[in-house]
């Protein structure tokens, strides 16, 4: 039921050693205790020689410094344990995002995705490097003081037994808030980087809407909700160790005035026993008091295992892939889309009943009205979403029985919005092929993309970093870069969500010459509001509302529907006054 | 130092909670001592059998000092936690009012994810300054000298002890620590901004880096910022514990010191042996407050390496002109620019060169011009984003530096080239052009942009992801339309739109636009002919400008892109 548990009783070494290492621990508490009783009887009462006691001088150095180093080792262990536990909660969250599709990929605020990855998984430290240690030192050590003890006096251990079992009461009450509180509080911190992330993001239309104070506010606001979220937290903690100082102080007092009365009332014990007893009884409160605060802090880790728990197991519709592959991977396949159903959620958008056939070398484009669902038909071509009804055919094999793999490595998509990792113009650019990639290619790459001539003007070319934290470029050069991606990778099919939007028309033509090269090797479906994109298309898929309501060639789409007609007359006429 | 310094500044406002801060630590460090004191003196004077009543007095006193101690200690953790935190939530705000007015080039320089890092963690990080660095120290010095003080009536030699041990654990070890710490470098706070960065460009690029298959490549250079990170806390704990263990053996020993002389000294009648108990039990408990003095100097590496990471964010403050005029209302203006010229920062290259234009009040221009030739670094100048490295732009004739940016961006309706989404409903992202709008109004711009279908609770996504590329398009010009200021500036608006929507679209804003002076950047040259004038940039320059016709009959740049598309188009 306990993640943390688990992962704490599979490191079993780390276990056993500090199983040992508090034994050990306990062992010197106690001779701690002894050399001082001793050392301070024989002086104080029996009156002896500074030379008598020089043994035990020794014997007491000997026992703090083993303390000291002791008390070390515990501690870095813990941070060990606590090491690697971080890294694989990290490294499953990274592992679950990386597989996520698309859809889920979108929803929810990047900052608090990236607050579970770093703050909460930050907040298991606490576990491991405090509470299991501290757990296993408080099971082992309180237990010899009290056998000693008792041993000595049992009447003390008696006080001991009864008042201790309140301290663990308290903290298990205490916890149960702890761990609410401290979810509570991841929330308001990954709320706040949320909000922080996004606003950053848009920070130039916030300005431009006169919004950056209200968007101010708001950040103040979510900044002051983490706070009070905190104070709720350490306040419990505060009062719990309050309670726990409370309960241990009226403990000792308890054993020092039965200590007391015994030895100056009934003189029925020694001095080196009472005094005994008490430098050992603040020990004993001491581990269980230490254990409260350690519990606490355990509790908050729960509290944030449980948040990245969440987050591992959200349930998503996934797109499915098997095990056979492609015949041949030489010549582009010969795909079909039979009765294609998606739909993004239960009610809103949906492509419907899509039907199509997309030969071997074949151009096709998808038009439509703005909306109409061609980046979400193009989506479903490219396989990041997953179907509700028929399927898509390659090579007459169900693409969902085919390798994820083997299929992206066919396919390029040029998206409508595409993103520019912060890198080098080069990697941005490489990032279009797997593995090494010559410089050499990149650059043909370049040039068939027609952004050659800017990145040889720069300073540093093909070395200029861009993307954020470099030099910014404009919308077509952007664009530019990322096609020059499908050009490098040459694959056997490419999809274009509107490649030449936001290019001058003398740009476009170096473009569309260099996507003719590739048709010579490639499939292409070009999504394309511009006429002459579409024109030379071996077919137009026309769609609305989510289906495909016509299909043919320019000529006969012309001629059959009134829509493109309108569309195609409205490019030629010109714009409204 | 600097940057702590701004800190503290910082601090100061909670100067109350502070003193309480020091006032109850004190208190709750001091009854620590008399409690076990009392409880040692307590003990040996049992053993010589006293009258009864100073044992019932000294353990009253035992359990008052106990009270006190757990209080005082409680409300020391509150007072200072409090004022901490409130200091953190405070500098979190004052960071982001700084970092404001730096955008958009702030972006040049960093990353938003390593941003959000400084924000959240930096700023986290700082809390040990106050709690571990700022006022513990003075809290110690009291501690030790009320002890020392006491002790003095018993034996000044261990008075001096405590005074060395307080000297070597409460100074000479951390001083050598903080050397230590000095040489070795730590990068703890770079990995968690580097991780950080990682993560935020793994999500927003997740869709190429699927497409492309590069999410296994990333995933794992992930893992290795991270493992790095761990690293280096694993360092950082390490040697926490390190320290700290080392601080405890060196006051340990001071104890045994104590315990050595108080026993020579007993054993040669200089020191009453009812007191020996009493000393050991006062350097024990006193030192125990020494032992966090260990980690100070790395808590104070620590809160200056965050406090540097976010000076150096915010240091370069714009310079912050008074406006002296402000932009008429509700009344087109128009613009002029004198051979203005514009490079970004930090680039050798100018991205506008020698730009001279007009723009007459309520005229409509349209620019146009080959990718990368400057026409929206046009537009960012024109909104005071940036000011021009020579020239100058004048709105009315009057230069703008006698205007604010806020007054400007108050009087234009702008949609960029990249509009961005908030995470929120269609209707909160809507209402930032126009606050008070209500229902009415909203589904009326709507219906403009041909998008009445929505609803208006609909949640939209993060950057608009849940948006198709045209309709993100059309919400901008959704929110220039309800912003109804008479200056429009419009970067290729509609560039995702297909041709029916566009000209539906376009309708609407000339004709809200009738009598507003307008800038359009656009790509298509179909419909510039009712354009008051057109300007075509390459390179920076201003190549041609003038009517349609005038253009044609010049047989330029214009001319043959005209020519390009009567290729294309027929
Ligand atoms: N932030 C920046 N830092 C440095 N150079 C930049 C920056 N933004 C743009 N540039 C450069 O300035 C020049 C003009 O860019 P601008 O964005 O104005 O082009 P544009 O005409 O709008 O092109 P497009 O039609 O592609 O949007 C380009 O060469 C571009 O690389
Ligand atoms: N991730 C998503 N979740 C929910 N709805 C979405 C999502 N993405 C798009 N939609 C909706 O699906 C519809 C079709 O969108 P799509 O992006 O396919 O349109 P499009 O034809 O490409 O339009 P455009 O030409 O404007 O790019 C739109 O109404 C859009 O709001
Ligand atoms: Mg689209
Ligand atoms: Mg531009």
């Amino acid at each position: 039921m306990n993640v943390l548990k688990q992962h704490a009783k599979k490191q079993k070494a780390t276990r056993s050693l500090l199983i040992v290492s508090s034994l050990l621990l306990g062992i010197t508490v106690i001779a701690q205790a002894l050399f001082f009783v001793s050392i301070v009887d024989q002086i104080f009462l029996k009156g002896a020689s500074f030379e008598s006691i020089i043994p035990d001088l020794i014997g007491l150095l000997f026992v703090l410094v083993a303390r000291s180093a002791l008390t070390y080792w515990n501690g870095r262990a813990g941070v060990k344990m606590a090491s690697r536990v971080k890294e694989y909660f990290r490294s499953q969250l990274v592992y679950k995002f990386s597989k996520n599709p698309l859809q889920t990929s979108m929803e929810g605020q990047s900052g608090q995705k990236v607050s579970t990855v770093l703050d909460a998984v930050d907040e298991i430290d606490g576990y491991f490097s405090q509470y299991i240690p501290q757990v296993i030192q408080t099971s082992i050590v309180p237990v010899m003081i009290l056998v000693v003890v008792s041993m000595e006096h049992i009447y003390s251990g008696i006080i001991m037994m009864i008042t201790a079992p309140f301290i663990p009461l308290f903290y298990i009450i205490i916890g149960i808030m702890t761990k609410k509180k401290s979810e509570e509080q991841l929330d308001k911190m990954a709320v706040f980087s949320g909000r922080f992330l996004d606003t950053l993001q848009g920070l130039s239309t916030l300005k431009l809407f006169g919004r950056s104070r209200q968007q101010k506010e708001l950040i103040e606001k979510s900044s002051l909700d983490f706070r009070d979220s905190t104070m709720e937290v350490l306040k419990i903690a505060f009062v719990s160790s309050l309670m726990l100082e409370l309960i241990s102080m009226l403990s000792i007092g308890l054993i020092a005035l039965e200590v007391g009365l015994r030895l100056v009332l009934f003189q029925s014990i020694t001095f080196s026993t009472a005094f005994f007893v008490l430098i050992l009884a603040p020990e004993f409160y001491l581990f269980l008091k230490n254990l409260g605060q350690a519990f606490h802090t355990g509790r908050g880790s729960m509290g944030a295992a449980q948040k990245i728990a969440e987050a591992l197991n959200t349930e998503d519709r996934e797109v499915e892939w098997g095990d056979t592959s492609l015949g041949r991977m030489d010549v582009p396949p010969h795909i079909q889309l039979q009765n294609v159903h998606f739909a993004y959620d239960a009610e809103g958008f949906a492509l419907n009943g899509i039907q199509a056939e997309i030969p071997p070398y074949s151009q096709t484009a998808i038009v439509g009205k703005s909306g109409s669902g061609k980046t979400t038909l193009l989506h479903v071509l490219a396989g990041l979403l997953p179907l509700s009804q028929g399927s898509v055919y390659v090579d007459g094999l169900a693409r969902c029985d085919l390798k994820e793999e083997q299929w992206f490595d066919t396919v390029s998509y040029i998206s409508q919005n595409p993103f520019l990792f912060s890198g080098t113009i080069a990697e941005n650019i490489a990032v279009g092929k797997k593995g090494e990639v010559s410089r050499e290619s990149v650059e043909q790459a370049a040039i068939k993309a027609g952004i050659a001539p800017l990145v040889e003007s720069l300073e540093n070319g093909y070395d200029t970093i861009v993307g954020e934290g470099g030099r910014g470029l404009s919308g077509g050069e952007k664009q530019r870069v990322a096609i020059a991606r499908a050009f490098l990778k040459q694959p056997s099919i490419i999809l274009f969500d509107e490649p030449t939007t936001g290019l001058d028309l003398q740009t476009e033509q170096i473009l569309q010459s260099s996507i003719q090269e590739l048709s010579q090797s490639a499939t292409i479906i070009t999504v394309a509001h511009r006429l002459h994109t579409i024109k030379h298309a071996d077919q137009i898929l026309y769609m609305d509302h989510g289906e495909i309501v016509q299909k043919g060639t320019h000529l006969e789409l012309e001629e059959n529907n009134p829509f493109y007609r309108a569309m195609v007359k409205t490019q030629q006429g010109g714009m409204a006054k | 130092m600097n940057e702590l310094r701004a800190v503290m500044k910082d601090m100061m406002v909670e100067k109350r909670d502070i003193y309480l801060s020091v006032l109850f630590g004190f208190l709750a460090g001091i009854t620590a001592v008399a409690l076990f004191a009392s409880s040692g003196y307590l003990i040996s004077k049992a053993a010589l059998l006293p009258p009864i009543y100073t044992l019932s007095l000294m353990i009253a006193f035992l359990k008052i000092m106990g009270f006190a101690r757990a209080f005082g200690r409680y409300l020391e953790r509150l007072y200072s936690h409090r004022a901490t935190f409130t200091m953190l939530s405070e500098l979190r705000v004052n960071f982001y009012e700084k970092l404001e007015p730096l955008a958009p080039t702030i972006f040049q320089k960093y990353k938003s994810g390593d941003l959000l890092s400084r924000i959240v963690g930096d700023i986290d990080r700082l809390q040990n300054f106050f709690l571990r660095v700022y006022y513990p120290p003075i809290v110690l010095g009291f501690i030790f000298l009320a002890t020392i003080f006491f002790t003095v009536f018993y034996s000044v030699t261990v008075a001096i002890l405590l005074l060395v041990g307080l000297f070597v654990t409460g100074f000479l070890l951390p001083a050598w620590f903080a050397y230590k710490q000095r040489r070795i470098e730590t990068r703890l706070r770079e990995e968690r901004g580097s991780l950080s960065s990682e993560v935020t460009e793994f999500l927003y690029g997740f869709m190429d880096l699927k497409l492309y298959q590069q999410l296994g490549t990333k995933k794992k250079e992930l893992e290795q910022a991270s493992a790095r990170y761990i690293d280096e806390q694993e360092k950082e704990g390490k040697m926490a514990t390190y320290h700290q263990s080392m601080n405890s053996m060196v006051t340990l020993l001071v104890s045994w010191l104590v315990i050595a002389f108080g026993a020579y000294l007993v054993s040669n009648n200089e020191l009453d042996g009812v007191f020996l108990a009493m000393l050991i039990m006062i350097s024990l408990t006193v030192f125990e407050n020494a032992v966090p003095m260990a980690l100070v100097p790395a808590h104070f590496e620590d809160s200056r390496r965050a406090a540097k990471r976010l000076h150096e964010v915010v240091q370069d403050e714009p310079v912050k002109v008074e406006p002296t005029k402000s932009l008429p209302v509700n009344k087109p203006f128009s613009l002029t620019m004198k051979s203005v010229s514009f490079a970004f920062p930090g680039e050798e290259r100018t991205s506008l060169e020698n730009v001279d234009l007009h723009i007459p009040a309520g005229s409509k221009t349209a620019i146009i011009g080959a990718s990368g030739s400057g026409k929206s670094t046009l537009f960012q100048l024109l909104l005071k984003f940036y000011n021009p490295t020579s020239g100058t732009i004048l709105y009315d004739e009057i230069s703008q530096d006698a205007y604010s940016q806020e007054d400007i961006w108050a009087r234009t309706n702008v949609v960029q080239q990249e509009n961005h989404y908030f995470y929120g409903s269609l209707r909160d992202n809507l209402l930032l052009a126009k606050e008070r709008a209500t229902d009415e109004e909203l589904h009326e711009v709507l219906e403009q942009v041909h998008m009445q279908d929505f609803d208006l609770n609909q949640t939209i996504l993060e950057k608009g992801d849940n948006l198709s590329g045209g309709e993100k398009q059309r919400l901008a010009i959704a929110r220039a339309l309800l912003k109804k200021e008479r200056l429009w500036l419009l970067d290729e608006p509609t560039s995702s739109l297909d041709a029916v929507t566009e000209q539906a679209v376009y309708e609407h804003v000339f004709h809200q636009a009738k009598d507003d002076t307008l800038i359009l950047i656009s790509h298509r040259l179909t419909g510039l002919e009712y354009m008051d004038q057109i300007i075509v940039f390459d390179q920076g320059e201003i190549v041609e400008s003038g009517s349609y016709q005038e253009l044609l009959n010049l047989e330029g740049y214009f001319y043959r892109m005209k020519q390009i598309e009567k290729e294309v188009l027929v």
